[in-house]
Parts: structure tokens; C-alpha cells; sequence
């Protein structure tokens, strides 16, 4: 009798010892949760490196190890919000923080554009056989990967395969669709000098570059047949060719620049407007 | 292997650690992509009249010709902003030296990797700071680095 | 059992003293451990979040252990004028003081603050033993190298240099009392007698000839074109040489300021790494094994 009620003392006073460690720990976190919340990320960091620290338990590891990787990618330090989200998945104690954890990383590399590792990694979650009925999550971060790899027709392939996701299918397929072909423009400014510039919209300098090209063709040519051999190279290098070079260089520049100010307008539209999961 | 492992471990500590050595706020990161293209700064310019005239010329060069016969300067900025910011710098006389003086670097296709620094687009950075005689303005950055002049 | 509620009671106590000594331990915030936190960020390298730690533990609590690693954290993250104030805030009762003194002269010397370095070590009481440490003078004669103020002599410069080291300070002292610098008025000189020949001076062979084929290939077009009675073509082409001659001269002379320039930034460079090589600005107190 003697002996059992000391062994029961003993117990709930250790388990009330233990409990106020948690307890504060609890606090700990929930005080560096604030201070995220409040947009403090630097303070946050250290009040998580803290809990870390002295929670030997390892009660919060996963937890703190998230939020640490979240306070450094809101402040746009991206390799060390993945490094904290590999530790991260490191602690995970379940398959859930697992494929928490990985999202994460998959969602930073997309933001910090290396987009190639996204894809990998994303290629790697699809294989596992643990994360079967993700697909459609892995779908929809696959087509924001390749809209910010600039693929959108790729993106609208991904969307595609989510029922719910008509939004973004169509504003991919938009912009694949609006998008000017730089080989094209390339192309048939080979052919006819001034028709790329033409194609992308800027007439003033495709028919400005006709001209020229015009111009210093025929001199060219009427040097040739007048038989001013020297003249000739000359005015063919350093006028003609020079011109016609441009010609070629400006439309592919212009249809770059136009692709540009589409994509950018997809991309903030996303970044303001769109309500969904962003990276 | 393990060793290599621990090594590895220590060193992105330190790396990563060093991020922290400021204190750092939210980001204001955006998914836009970054508009390398450059845009002529084609106004007039009545400071003076010889600014007016050289102006004028240089935007009718830009607007007629440069624009529309391709990227032929190696240099940022390139030779006719040169001649402009020289003779805006100096005077007239000190200016068209110093253009006739990167006419001839800009010929040169041979040293060109030797001797200057790049902006991110691939050109090489060569100010007019470095020519106008006054020492105190040369500041050196040897060619290895690449110059953000925006 | 009288005795037993006697053993209950005491072990009772003794468990919940044990307790109430483990509540205040889960104190985050109780002073030792948040040294024991901030030694732990000082040792991976997280050298702010360190110092903002220690100086919350030295709110409540005097220790120079602490203020020392304040300054020394400091200096690591590149605060070398908020380091060297920190250093001479140590006691010279303290145990670090000596060190601090040194680490105080090497944050000035980090600091680029070097006439304030050799003022404080040539006013300072000479009885400072620290002062007569070859380390001192070493950055002491060190800090004329990044100067320009005229040099010690020769064997003063030298004298707490010994080793290999010997040979490449030595080396450095005497490209510091004779440049290798090259003279404007020589580039533009030459440059006149022969286009393109002061920027082979000032080592810019490729540009020195295109600066003369340049200005050759205009001259001869000029002069061909004057012979053939194209006047007009012939001044045009003229007019172009000319201004290739006089930019190539301007040019040489702008060529051999930079070069100066080049040369003093490399030399400026290679000190920078030797001193780094030689891990001087390491502190010498290891607290992390």
C-alpha cells in the first residue's frame, strides 16, 4: 500500500512537471506564430530557433521548422525557406507533414522561378505511390510551374486534367494563344525584310526598315552593275547587310517584347487578382 | 561519405546563417518577369540651343537609323549616348575626343573581354566617368564583375 | 503508519522541489538560458540574433564574457565601428582585455579607419604592454600600405615581420615607395609622334593598333582623295584622321589614368588577400569547439 502510493505521487508529479514544459512551449509557439501573423518575420525566426532550441522533446520540430521556412520565403529569402522545409520534412512524423513539407519546397522553387527542380520534384511526388490520390494537387502545381516557366500551353495541358480548374485552363490557353511566334517573326523577316516588325504590330518600323533595305539594295546593285567591285562590298557590308541584320535582330526583339507585356499581364493578374492557391 | 555529409551540414549553416546578419522585412517580390528591353529616352531638349541641335540630331539618329539597324555597339552605353552624356559632361570639343577615342575601343574586337565589366544584358560597361581626365571620378571595377547600371 | 505519511510527505517535497526547479528551467526567458540560446546562435554563426541575446542577458546580469562576444559578433557581421567602440568598453580589469585591445585595432583596420588606428597607438600610454606586441605593429605599419602619407624607413617597416612573410611585405612596401605607375604625359606624347603608341604604352596593344589603322587608313584615303582633286572627299576623310589622331591622344592620356587606377585597386586587392590568407582579422579566443 505503502509502495503504491508513493509510485502514484511520484507519477503525477512527473506528469505535471512534464505538462508545464509543454505548456510553455505551447506558449513559445504561439507567441512566434504572432509575431508571423504580424508580419515580423526576423523575430519570428529567432522566437522558432528558441522553441527549437530548447524543446529537447521535439514536440514542435516540425512546426517550427514550416513556419521558419514560410517567415524566410515571405522575405523572399528562398533558399532558406527551403532549407527549413527540408528539415521539415526530415521531423515529419506523419505522411501528411511529408507531403506538406514537399509542396512547400515544390511551391518555393516555382516562386524562385528554378523551375526545372518544381518539375523534378514534382515527378518525384507523382511516382510516389504514398501520394496517389494527389493528383490533382500535383496537377495544379505542375501548371503554375509552367506558367512561370513561361510554357503555357503546357500549363493549360495540366489544368486540363483538373475538373475544377477552368479558370486557369483558359487563361493559359489565352495567353499560349495571344502570344506572337518569335521564330515566325524571325522567319519572314528573312524573306521580305520589315514583315516581322509588320506581324508584331510596330508598322512604322517595318516599313522603315523596308526602305532602307530598299534603298541600299539597289545602290548596292548598281554598283555591282556599273562594275564598282570595291564600292560594292562596301556599300553591301557596312549598309545593306548592316540593315538587313536589324531587320531580322528587331523582329525578334519585338516579338519578345510583346510576349513579354502578355505574359506579365497574365502573371500580375495572378499575383492581384486570382483567388485561388498561389505559390 | 558521412564526413562529406557533416561538412556539407556545417557549411550551408554558415551560409544560410549569414543571410540573418541584417534584419530583414516582408518582400515585395513580384511574378512578373523583368523588362530587360530599353526604351529611348527620345525628347526634346531645350537646356540650351547646342543641346537642342545635338539632341535633336541624335534622337533623328536613333529614331531613322540605330533603331532599325540592330545592336551593332559592344558597349553600355552605347557610342552615341556616349558622345551625348561626354558633351553634356564636359564641352563639345572634350566630348568628340572622348567619342572619337571610344570609336576607335569600339572597333578594337580583339581585348574588349580583357579590359571591361558587363551589364547583364552582355555588354560591356564602359562610363564616361573613366575619361573625362578627373581621377577622382575613375572608379575601377575589374572585368570579372557584372555592373548593375539601371 | 505515522511512518508512512511521514515518507509520503517528505518524498512528496523533495519530487515537487524538483518540479518547481524544472518550471523555472522552462523559462525561456530566465537569463541563463537565454545565454545558453545566444551562445548556441554565436556558435552557428547566426551572429546578430547572438548579440541582440547577449545584450537582453546583459540587461539584467554583468558578465564580460558577454560584452566581449557582443563585439567580437559585431565585427563578424561587418559592424567594425560599433565593434571597436564595444572592445574599449572592456575593463582593463577583465580577462579579455588584451585581446579586446587587439581586436579593437583590427576593427579600425577592418573600419578603413586608419589614421585613427595609428593616432590611438602612438598616443597610447607606453607602458601598454600590448602596444610592443608584434601583432600591434604589424597592423600598425600594416595601415601604410592602405595610405597615402609618406612611409616609415625601410628596416622600421620591416621589423615585426620575420618568416616568409618577410619577403612579400617586403615586396609590397616597395611597390608602395615606387609605384609602378604610368605617366600621362608620356602616353600623350607618344601618342602624338605615333597614333596608337601610348596605348601600347599604358599595355592596351589592341586598341594602340586600331587606334593607328584607324587614323593611317583615314589619312591615306585623305590624301589619295586630294591627289585626285576630290577636295571635298578629300577634307571629309581628313577631317575624320584628325579627330582619330587627337582622340587617340586624349585617349592615351585617359588610357594611363586608368591604368594607375588598375594597378593600385590590384595592389590594394593583393594586400587584402594576403591579410585574409594569413587569417589576421580571426580572432583569438576560440568560444566554439
Amino acid at each position: 500500500m505503502k509502495w503504491l502510493v508513493i509510485f502514484l505521487v511520484s507519477i503525477i508529479v512527473f506528469l505535471t512537471s512534464n505538462i508545464c514544459a509543454q505548456d510553455v512551449l505551447k506558449k513559445q509557439f504561439a507567441y512566434a506564430k504572432n509575431l508571423y501573423s504580424n508580419e515580423d518575420y526576423y523575430d519570428a525566426i529567432t522566437e522558432l530557433k528558441r522553441l527549437l532550441f530548447f524543446d529537447t522533446g521535439c514536440h514542435y520540430t516540425f512546426e517550427a521548422y514550416m513556419l521558419m521556412g514560410k517567415s524566410y520565403k515571405m522575405g523572399g529569402k528562398f533558399s532558406d525557406a527551403i532549407l527549413n522545409y527540408t528539415d521539415a520534412e526530415l521531423n515529419a512524423k506523419t505522411i501528411q507533414q511529408i507531403y506538406q513539407a514537399k509542396i512547400e519546397i515544390i511551391r518555393t522553387n516555382i516562386l524562385r522561378r528554378t523551375t526545372d527542380r518544381a518539375l523534378q520534384l514534382l515527378g518525384e511526388l507523382e511516382k510516389d505511390k504514398r501520394f496517389a490520390h494527389k493528383a490533382n494537387e500535383i496537377n495544379y502545381w505542375r501548371g503554375w510551374d509552367f506558367m512561370f516557366a513561361d510554357k503555357w500551353d503546357d500549363a493549360s495541358k495540366s489544368f486540363s486534367k483538373i475538373d475544377s480548374c477552368k479558370q486557369l485552363k483558359y487563361l493559359a490557353e489565352k495567353v499560349h494563344k495571344d502570344k506572337y511566334s518569335e521564330v515566325f517573326s524571325n522567319l519572314i523577316s528573312h524573306f521580305i525584310p520589315g514583315t516581322g516588325q509588320i506581324y508584331t504590330g510596330n508598322y512604322f518600323s517595318g516599313f522603315l526598315s523596308l526602305g532602307w533595305n530598299i534603298l541600299w539594295g539597289y545602290v548596292t546593285v548598281n554598283s555591282f552593275a556599273a562594275n564598282r567591285i570595291f564600292d560594292g562590298l562596301v556599300e553591301l557590308n557596312l549598309l545593306w547587310l548592316r540593315f538587313y541584320n536589324g531587320n531580322i535582330q528587331n523582329a525578334q526583339n519585338f516579338a519578345k517584347e510583346k510576349n513579354l507585356v502578355i505574359t506579365n499581364k497574365a502573371l500580375n493578374y495572378l499575383q492581384f487578382k486570382y483567388d485561388g492557391l498561389k505559390p | 561519405m558521412k564526413l562529406f555529409l557533416c561538412f556539407f551540414i556545417l557549411l550551408s549553416t554558415i551560409i544560410f546563417a549569414q543571410t540573418d546578419w541584417q534584419k530583414w522585412g516582408k518582400a515585395n517580390y513580384s511574378y512578373a518577369l523583368k523588362d530587360n528591353f530599353k526604351k529611348r529616352e527620345l525628347s526634346f531638349d531645350a537646356k540650351n540651343p547646342g543641346r537642342f541641335v545635338l539632341k535633336s540630331l541624335l534622337d533623328s539618329y536613333w529614331f531613322f537609323i540605330s533603331d532599325v539597324d540592330g545592336d551593332n555597339c559592344a558597349f553600355s552605353p552605347t557610342c552615341s549616348n556616349f558622345f551625348l552624356q561626354s558633351v553634356s559632361k564636359t564641352n563639345l570639343v572634350q566630348g568628340t575626343l572622348m567619342f572619337f577615342d571610344r570609336f576607335t575601343r569600339d572597333m578594337d574586337f580583339i581585348a574588349k573581354i580583357d579590359f571591361y565589366p558587363r551589364v547583364p544584358d552582355g555588354h560591356f560597361y564602359d562610363p564616361i566617368s573613366l575619361y573625362t581626365l578627373n581621377k577622382n571620378e575613375i572608379n575601377y571595377i575589374p572585368p570579372s564583375v557584372v555592373v548593375n547600371n539601371e | 503508519m505515522k511512518k508512512t505519511i511521514f515518507l509520503i510527505l517528505c518524498y512528496s517535497s523533495i519530487l515537487i522541489a524538483q518540479s518547481v526547479d524544472k518550471q523555472k528551467e522552462v523559462n525561456l526567458f530566465s537569463p541563463s538560458n537565454i545565454k545558453k540560446f545566444a551562445d548556441y546562435l554565436f556558435c552557428s554563426h547566426d551572429y546578430l540574433r547572438a548579440a541582440l541575446e547577449y545584450q537582453r542577458y546583459l540587461s539584467t546580469n554583468h558578465n564580460d564574457t558577454v560584452s566581449y562576444k557582443i563585439a567580437i559578433a559585431n565585427s563578424k557581421i561587418g559592424n567594425y565601428s560599433k565593434a571597436a567602440k564595444l572592445f574599449t568598453s572592456i575593463d582593463h580589469k577583465s580577462h579579455f582585455f588584451s585581446d579586446a585591445q587587439l581586436e579593437y585595432y583590427k576593427a579600425l583596420f577592418q573600419d578603413e579607419d586608419y589614421f585613427e588606428l595609428r593616432n590611438d597607438i602612438i598616443n597610447a600610454d607606453s607602458s601598454n604592454q600590448f602596444l610592443h606586441s608584434p601583432r600591434a605593429k604589424k597592423l600598425f605599419y600594416f595601415s601604410y600600405l592602405f595610405t597615402n602619407d609618406s612611409l616609415p624607413s625601410e628596416n622600421q617597416f620591416l621589423s615585426p615581420f620575420d618568416g616568409t612573410d618577410f619577403q612579400r611585405v617586403k615586396d609590397f612596401y616597395n611597390w608602395k615607395e615606387a609605384p609602378p605607375y604610368k605617366s600621362s604625359l608620356v602616353a600623350g606624347i607618344l601618342a602624338a609622334i605615333i597614333p596608337g603608341l601610348g596605348k601600347f604604352y599604358v599595355k592596351e596593344y589592341s586598341d594602340g593598333v586600331f587606334a593607328f589603322l584607324a587614323t593611317a587608313a583615314l589619312g591615306y584615303l585623305s590624301y589619295t582623295d586630294f591627289k585626285a582633286g576630290h577636295d571635298i572627299r578629300g577634307w571629309v576623310f581628313g577631317g575624320v584622321a584628325a579627330g582619330f589622331y587627337a582622340g587617340n591622344i586624349y585617349g592615351s592620356i585617359a588610357a594611363a589614368q586608368i591604368y594607375n587606377v588598375k594597378i593600385q585597386f590590384d595592389f590594394v586587392n593583393s594586400l587584402k588577400i594576403f591579410l585574409n590568407a594569413q587569417d589576421f582579422f580571426i580572432p583569438e579566443i576560440k568560444f566554439c569547439r
